[in-house]
């Protein structure tokens, strides 16, 4: 089933993310909640809304409040009474909560929903939000062995991968560190970024190292946020919005979700998969997206995500992130307009979804001159991949044509 | 005849200057001494001296019936950690698991009960297995000389290269060092004279004497004694009371007191030199009771040579570490979690 | 409730059903071939994970291999002393292990290709019991 042209978005909310010591979870979805139906051009009845995803990945690992169902989304949000699922697909959450609720739409099950990812990850210290995370000394708290999971947090399960990366197509610390400088120069200019300064190469290569070969400055915060976005049926878009954008396509894919078992470690066969069923959906190749949100937990993860997603041949990106061609202003391609995680930060759940909220604003050419994107097709596409072993990846192509 | 089938040592690679925990506390001290890693214990060390022996004997895991653990340094009351080590060699579930305790005898002892089970046909063979990282608090003597290490001898009496030709121990009520189930550290020796000449030498000199009455050996018989070194000098005045004088080099300078394991890691040292027909006496003590050994090298012995990781190597191979590393090492200092 | 206390409550439980079935699983090392696409997993599986295939037979990891890939942690977990040398490592006759290096003297020794062999080592410890698992070590060249 494809989905393209059956889908919709009529609006979208973002907070800016942070490290948000004064925001609970539920201020965060409400705030997130009201500046999307505001946001709908027409007006918005919350009422219309029939069916909701709520996108939550940390649970009561790092809240310590117990688990959170739908019932955290339709009591904040006065929805009760409607189908409320609580989806957890790792750092992809964000990203698949929206594929979800697209997928309801595209059903014919409900005409209009809501898709809403939010993310408390700061209300422990940083090393126990972080062991939450899965970087725990054993896998104990992951239900693993300590035997295989001993010590692999994600700076340590993307290392593994730098290395490689660095001794099968010479990409070199350098070159990492140039992701990190285009996207916080990116994100200078966004207002919902959660990190706002400009770094210098030498900069990141002279921040401590976190996990050799990655320095504090390769890798992304540790977020508070929530987003979300509204989509509803096709045909029923222009009611809401003069200017909707469509859903052209929606993946997630999955590959082996332990390290053990991987063939390589110089890709990622959850984004290949992701990014090819939903270009596949979508009708088009890599070359017709304008710009793309690309996973960028840590910058090395940049790189080979934009292969994978198949931008540019294997070993290539580094090359031309080098050129200037993955820059906002004057490059072929942007990626991360936003900052990406590296800068715009990275609330799981939260991470996917305000992807969609970027690509939604530059398509309808509603943001600041400053970082607006040239368009040519108008297709923008918004990629996590996360989880254990960096095993599944969700993708989400959306184009101001349906 | 019953004997040793194979042998494996091992010896952690990190060291302290003694002096180093010495100073802090206005002591001194000469040599260094073997610490376990961040990440080892008696039974992880225990598992590599294992593992060396069984690779030295020759002997097939589903062979084994017996597996004994002898260690004063034991963390456990209830529960035994002899089972992990039977995991680590998937020896069969019939086969019997104990961990020997509570003294620095306890590897002879589990020696003693293990060549017993064997002769008494119970089980073809058996491995001991001695380990020791002992408990020591801030400023004690021991922490000064205590070292760690591990020791492994598969018994039985089928390829053996070493002969045991017999064993006797001797006891009396003698209390020199004592770690009470709420205590977290061993005691100092209450005098370190009375330990040395009424209990340690005494008590060897009586099971040496026992062992060789026995069998009609004198000490004339035999090649080098082996005592355990608690430090540097008073196994050679065990041996001088017993007239010998050929007792087994010292190692304390190099790798510390290793309580119940010393003698018998000395005779791997040992054997790993040993020529066919040479006698042994190997004689283990601990709170006021000694196990001797006579041991005789056979013909198979150089056959077996090189498979395995000597206790020679594993003491040239070292990487030093300080008091506070060693303090935290030890468990004796300890980050606040909050 | 003290912070000790609340330590305690917070870590994992050696004592588990867990640790108890995965014993042989971790102490054996008992992975599983696939006799279809001869694609090795560990620990044991009934399907494989490469090709779905039900055909599955008992295939003992050896101890020793290669490191694939390694990366320097500086910031490990608490429990574990810094830095840690977290590796990927090529089995000898197939097979990967995902561990860490253990008595780590110079993280600079370790490199793509460096002859490694499996130890035991204590993992973990909670309320004075302990956890034990394979580490790697480098092979020292005669």
């Amino acid at each position: 089933m494809s989905v393209r042209g059956k889908v919709a978005i009529i609006g979208v909310g973002l907070i800016p993310f942070g490290e948000l010591f004064h925001k609970g979870l539920e201020s965060m979805i409400q705030e997130a909640f009201m500046s999307c139906v505001k946001s709908v051009d027409k007006g918005f009845d919350p009422k219309d809304i029939k069916a909701a995803w709520f996108g939550q990945w940390s649970g009561g690992g790092m809240i310590g409040q117990g688990s959170r169902e739908g019932t955290t989304l339709g009591t904040v949000l006065g929805l009760r009474g409607i189908p409320i699922s609580r989806l957890e697909n790792g750092c992809p959450t964000g990203n698949d909560v929206f594929r979800n609720a697209v997928l309801g739409v595209a059903s014919g099950a409900y005409d209009v929903v809501l898709a809403l990812g939010a993310e408390k990850m700061r209300d422990k210290p940083g090393v126990e939000s972080l062991v939450a995370a899965g970087g725990g000394a054993g896998g104990g708290i992951l239900g693993l062995h300590p035997s295989w999971m001993m010590g692999m947090g994600g700076p340590v399960l993307q290392a593994l991968y730098a290395t490689r990366q660095m001794h099968e197509l010479g990409c070199t610390m350098e070159d990492f560190a140039r992701v990190a400088v285009k996207n916080h120069h990116n994100g200078v200019a966004c207002p919902y970024a959660e990190y706002r300064f400009e770094v210098t190469v030498e900069r990141v290569l002279s921040s401590p190292v976190v996990c050799w070969p990655l320095h504090l400055l390769d890798c992304c915060p540790q977020t508070d946020g929530a987003a979300c976005a509204i989509v509803c049926r096709a045909d029923l878009a222009k009611k809401y919005t003069d200017k909707p954008v469509y859903v052209l396509g929606s993946a997630t894919g999955v590959d082996y979700k332990d390290m053990w078992d991987k063939e390589n470690f110089i890709e990622m066969p959850a984004t290949k998969f992701a990014a090819k069923m939903a270009m596949d959906m979508a009708g088009i190749k890599p070359e017709d997206v304008d710009l793309a949100e690309v996973h960028d937990c840590f910058t090395n993860t940049e790189l080979l995500n934009i292969e994978d997603i198949g931008f540019c041949k294997k070993g290539e990106a580094h090359k031309l992130l080098k050129e200037g061609y993955w820059n906002r202003e004057d490059g072929h391609k942007p990626i991360n307009p936003s900052g990406g995680l590296k800068a715009h930060g990275h609330p799981i759940a939260a991470t996917g979804l305000g992807q969609i909220c970027e690509n939604f604003w530059q398509l309808r050419e509603q943001i600041e001159p400053v970082r607006q994107v040239k368009l040519k097709k108008g297709i923008a596409l918004s990629h996590n991949v996360g989880g254990n072993g960096f095993g599944v990846s969700s993708v989400n192509i959306i184009g101001r044509e349906p | 005849m019953i004997g040793i089938i194979g042998y494996g040592a091992y010896v952690p690679k990190y060291r302290i200057k003694q002096q180093d925990a010495a100073i802090p506390w206005g002591g001194w001290a000469m040599g260094e001494k073997a610490v376990c890693g961040w990440d080892e214990d008696i039974i992880s060390m225990a598992a590599e001296a294992l593992d060396n022996a069984v690779k030295h004997s020759g002997v097939k895991a589903a062979d084994v019936g017996a597996l004994y653990m002898g260690t004063a340094s034991s963390p456990m009351i209830e529960t035994h950690l002899s089972p992990v080590l039977a995991e680590t060699l998937n020896l069969s579930p019939h086969a019997s698991v104990l961990d020997f305790m509570g003294s620095v005898n306890a590897v002879g002892t589990a020696l003693s009960q293990c060549m017993m089970a064997v002769e008494a046909k119970r089980i073809d063979c058996g491995i001991v297995v001695g380990t020791e990282n002992r408990m020591v608090g801030p400023g004690s003597d021991g922490e000064v000389s205590f070292g760690a290490a591990a020791v492994a001898m598969v018994i039985g009496n089928q390829g053996t290269i070493a002969d045991i030709e017999g064993v006797q121990s001797y006891r009396t009520l003698f209390l020199d060092r004592w770690r009470a189930a709420k205590d977290p550290w061993v005691s100092n020796l209450f005098d370190q004279r009375f330990y040395r000449d009424d209990g340690y030498a005494k008590h060897i000199e009586e099971a040496s004497k026992a062992v060789m009455a026995k069998i009609n050996k004198k000490t004339a018989d035999y090649k080098l004694a082996i005592f355990p070194q608690v430090d540097a000098r008073v196994p050679a005045g065990a041996g001088k009371a017993l007239g010998m004088k050929n007792v087994f080099p010292d190692l304390t300078g190099a790798i510390g007191d290793v309580g119940g394991v010393s003698p018998f890691l000395c005779l791997t040292g040992a054997l790993d030199q040993a020529k066919p027909g040479e006698r042994l006496l190997v004689a283990s003590y601990g709170s006021g009771t000694a196990t001797a050994f006579s041991i005789v090298a056979n013909e198979a012995i150089e056959k077996k040579r090189g498979r395995t990781t000597t206790l020679e190597k594993y003491i040239a191979r070292k990487t030093y570490v300080d008091y506070p590393a060693y303090l935290r090492l030890m468990g004796n200092l300890r980050r606040v979690p909050y | 409730m003290t912070m000790w206390e609340r330590e305690r409550m917070q870590s994992p439980r050696p004592a588990s059903p867990l640790f108890w079935r995965l014993n042989p699983t971790v102490y054996h090392l008992l992975g599983s071939k696939c006799s279809d696409c001869g694609h090795i997993t560990y620990p044991q599986t009934k399907i494989c994970h490469k090709c779905g295939s039900f055909n599955q037979k008992d295939h003992q990891l050896p101890k020793t291999g290669k490191v694939h890939t390694f990366c320097i942690n500086w910031t490990p977990p608490p429990g574990l002393e810094p830095p840690t040398v977290n590796v990927i490592v090529d089995l000898d006759g197939g097979g990967r292990y995902v561990g860490l290096i253990t008595e780590v003297a110079n993280p600079e020794e370790v490199k793509i290709g460096t002859k490694v062999e499996m130890v035991l080592r204590r993992l973990l410890n909670d309320s004075g019991l302990d956890f034990y698992g394979y580490k790697f070590r480098l092979v020292e060249e005669a």
